[in-house]
């Protein structure tokens, strides 16, 4: 292991344990803020003032990409706890096993689930209030999911020849 | 497995122990009781030619099928 790689893993726990503490704050924050709505008088009129009066959709589009955004933390949740996971694995030495194969794959369907709620949020800003203009498509998120299926797949085939080499004499 | 390793019987007739086999191949003594209980997965050609050279035997001698026992699923 080269001497970054090792800066970077010594790095990753408290990394991923302070983001897992934001991701979770960052969740109920939304959750106060999609049940709150329902409370607040005037709610989205008297914050957002004209913008809102003319689009009648508004309340309704936030409610529904705050709910996103909430279901969205909850698979960044998913995604950190898994990755925490692996990063023990590899400072326990053994991180070629099928199980972290297994996260991998699970990665990946959890990106790409964020990704298509993504879209989600687009299509409810260009429904509520920028009609007919979707906003900018990038593939680098998907060419990221497709990485991660690969890895995953490569990760479960070396973990299976090492499997094979252990009992090799 | 059908497979069988005679080590144990090839160690006897040469009044052989398996610590001295491991000094004279130069494998772990670890190893060389893996494959004496028959629970090594692959044996590495290298090691076979380490030790029919040292126990003077072919591989045949060493490894043989039992087709009493099952196979491997």
């Amino acid at each position: 292991m080269t001497r970054s790689s090792i800066r970077a893993l010594a790095f990753a726990r408290p990394v991923i344990k302070g983001l897992t503490v934001l991701n979770l704050v960052y969740a109920a924050g939304l959750a106060a803020l999609f049940v709150f709505s329902f409370f607040i008088e005037g709610w989205p009129t008297r914050p957002l003032g004209d913008f809102a009066s003319t689009h009648p959709q508004l309340g309704n589009g936030l409610r529904a990409i705050v709910a996103i955004g909430f279901v969205a933390a909850l698979i960044v949740h998913t995604i950190l706890r898994r990755l925490l996971a692996m990063v023990d694995t590899v400072r326990d030495g053994d991180p070629f096993i099928l199980e972290n194969a297994e996260r991998l794959n699970a990665i990946a369907w959890s990106v790409l689930a964020l990704e298509v709620l993504r879209l989600g949020v687009m299509t409810i800003g260009s429904i509520v209030w920028e009609p007919g203009r979707l906003g900018e498509f990038s593939f680098t998120p998907w060419l990221a999911v497709l990485l991660l299926f690969v890895l995953s797949g490569v990760f479960t085939h070396g973990a299976r020849m090492r499997a094979d080499l252990e009992g090799t004499v | 497995m059908a497979i069988v390793v005679r080590l144990d019987e090839l160690l006897h007739a040469r009044r052989m122990t398996l610590t001295e086999l491991a000094a004279r191949v130069d494998i772990t003594l670890a190893n060389l009781s893996i494959l004496k209980t028959g629970k090594a997965k692959a044996i590495r050609f290298s090691t076979l030619e380490a030790i029919c050279t040292a126990l003077e035997c072919q591989p045949g001698d060493l490894i043989a099928r039992d087709p009493t026992l099952p196979a491997e699923e």
